[in-house]
């Protein structure tokens, strides 16, 4: 099936075990070597973003967005380093890092539609991986913003259902993930039938 | 307030805020698939009319070559039917020479009977002076069967496809030759045909470079409608109408003039800027094509000259053709001329 999907979503795929593979490796720091997850995030949110800049250039498909997306990923791992440096040390959770990917992914959400909208190449949106991949990004990572916003300002005593919340939302957004893989694996076998 | 209230208070803002954050989204995303539906219903509808436009524009260009192989048969019908006039006045012209041959034969053939007769009878100073007469008549035989020859070359030179060569060619001699066929050529289709020909041909012009087939062509056309024109008037008006078709020739340093005037009925004011226009014909259908003048236009064009005309409605239309003197003229001959 992986062979039988287009590049995007391929991306999509790693991105999700990756994504996999980097909770394997917290739940494993957390329940066998009793050690704080939070440092893995600092590593895991530059990858997480370069991957998801990928998707988003094989999406976007324009050269002059290639350079901007390259440009995000250094403003993000530069952020992140005087982050952990200055702001959220290895033990804190880089909420604020988390905040500027989050934002950054909502724009590149933005921009991917007006690109579709641009196209008029789909016939039905809604059988589209595109559109489903693009609307669990903007959807997820909107509210991500607001979540760890919230737990920022509200540091010291934050209502734990945003968390329940948020990770309902994440898993929600994978599946999704997964949902635009298999329509993107039946448009291929269409095409190629 | 208790840390209980403050975090129950939290747990409201967070999910009054969640709720519009994923409302706005919703929002978003509908507003967005709408849309693209919209944008997609009217990229569809353009392309429908696309297709419509691509189809209209490959029958268009159907038509379009369909027009151009009529146009190319109106074409050659029009150097058929020119053809055909030449025909006429060359048949006239060529049966005065053969008139001549045949009877100078018949007499020489009943002078060598005399002189045989003469010869057995020893009466030699007769059969010389017969000799000498036959010698005589074969001498206009050569003189008329040349006379033949020239007009069958001619008729040939102007039949074959001008392939733009240029030669020095005398416009007066030109003319001379084309109202001779042009008047053989009108004399065959309307037998009661009359008209007075007056000619003024300067005699200091020198031979220019000209494709001599094509300029005959368009002096014999444009002579061949003022003879049509005399007819038309003398059909309408009464006895006392005299024709007359005068051409004249002038030179100076620049080319040569060749001016064509007659008497007929006129140009009407409305169609004076449509006679050159290809296919625009006043006569009746099938006595012209139309393409008469329109290519008289292009081969002048093409040899660096002018044609222009004057007309009274009911008295007189006098055409005028310059051809420039130019030794480095190279002409482009267009495609309905070939």
């Amino acid at each position: 099936m992986f062979s039988k999907i287009e590049i995007a979503f391929k991306w999509i795929g790693i991105l999700l075990i990756v994504t996999f593979l980097n909770e394997l490796n917290t739940r494993f720091l957390v329940k066998s070597l009793s050690i704080q997850s939070n440092g893995v995030y600092h590593f895991f949110v530059p990858i997480e973003f370069s991957i998801y800049t990928i998707i988003f250039a094989t999406f976007i498909n324009l050269k002059r967005w290639n350079k901007i997306l390259i440009l995000l990923v250094f403003l993000l791992v530069i952020i992140e380093i005087l982050n952990t440096l200055f702001l959220q040390p290895i033990y804190v959770t880089n909420t604020n890092t988390m905040i500027i990917e989050s934002v950054f992914l909502v724009l590149l959400s933005l921009i991917l539609y007006i690109r579709i909208k641009e196209s008029t190449y789909y016939k039905n949106l809604l059988l589209e991986g595109v559109f489903w991949f693009n609307s669990s990004i903007l959807f997820y990572y909107a509210f991500n913003i607001l979540v760890w916003g919230f737990h920022n300002w509200d540091f010291i005593n934050p209502p734990l259902i945003m968390y329940d919340i948020n990770a309902f939302l994440c898993g929600l957004m994978y599946l999704t993930f997964l949902f635009s893989i298999y329509l993107n694996f039946i448009q291929v076998r269409k095409l190629k039938n | 307030m208790t840390n209980r209230q403050i975090e129950s208070i939290d747990v409201i803002v967070f999910i009054v805020a969640g709720i519009l954050v994923i409302l706005l989204m919703f929002g978003f995303i509908l507003y967005f698939l709408i849309s693209y539906k919209s944008k997609k219903r009217d990229y569809n509808l353009l392309e429908i009319q696309k297709k419509e436009l691509d189809d209209q524009k490959k029958l268009l260009e159907n038509t379009l070559s369909e027009l151009r192989a009529t146009q190319s048969q109106l074409i050659h019908s029009e150097k058929m039917a020119s053809l055909g006039q030449l025909t006429a006045g060359i048949a006239h012209e060529i049966q005065n020479p053969l008139n001549f041959v045949n009877n100078f034969s018949d007499v020489s053939k009943e002078l060598l009977t005399e002189m045989r007769e003469d010869i057995k009878k020893n009466n030699i100073e007769d059969a010389l002076e017969l000799a000498s007469d036959v010698v005589n008549n074969l001498d206009k035989i050569y003189f008329h069967g040349k006379k033949a020859e020239s007009i069958v070359k001619g008729m040939l030179q102007h039949s074959r496809a001008a392939k733009g060569l240029l030669e020095k060619a005398d416009i007066n001699l030109l003319c001379d030759e084309s109202i001779r066929l042009a008047y053989h050529g009108m004399k065959s289709k309307f037998m009661d045909f009359n008209v007075e020909i007056t000619t003024i041909f300067a005699q200091n012009i020198p031979k220019i470079y000209i494709i001599p087939q094509d300029i005959g062509r368009v002096i014999l056309n444009i002579l061949s409608n003022a003879f049509y024109a005399t007819i038309q008037k003398s059909k309408k008006i009464s006895s006392d109408y005299k024709p007359n078709v005068t051409i004249k020739t002038l030179y100076d340093s620049s080319g040569v003039n060749v001016y064509i005037r007659d008497n007929g009925c006129g140009i009407p004011q409305e169609i004076k800027d449509k006679i050159f226009q290809p296919f625009f014909t006043t006569k009746i259908s099938g006595q012209g094509t139309g393409l008469g003048l329109s290519i008289c236009y292009d081969i002048i064009n093409s040899h660096g000259g002018r044609i222009s005309f004057e007309s009274k409605e009911r008295e007189f239309t006098e055409f005028n053709i310059f051809l420039p003197n130019k030794s480095n003229l190279v002409v482009k001959i267009p495609n309905n001329v070939v």
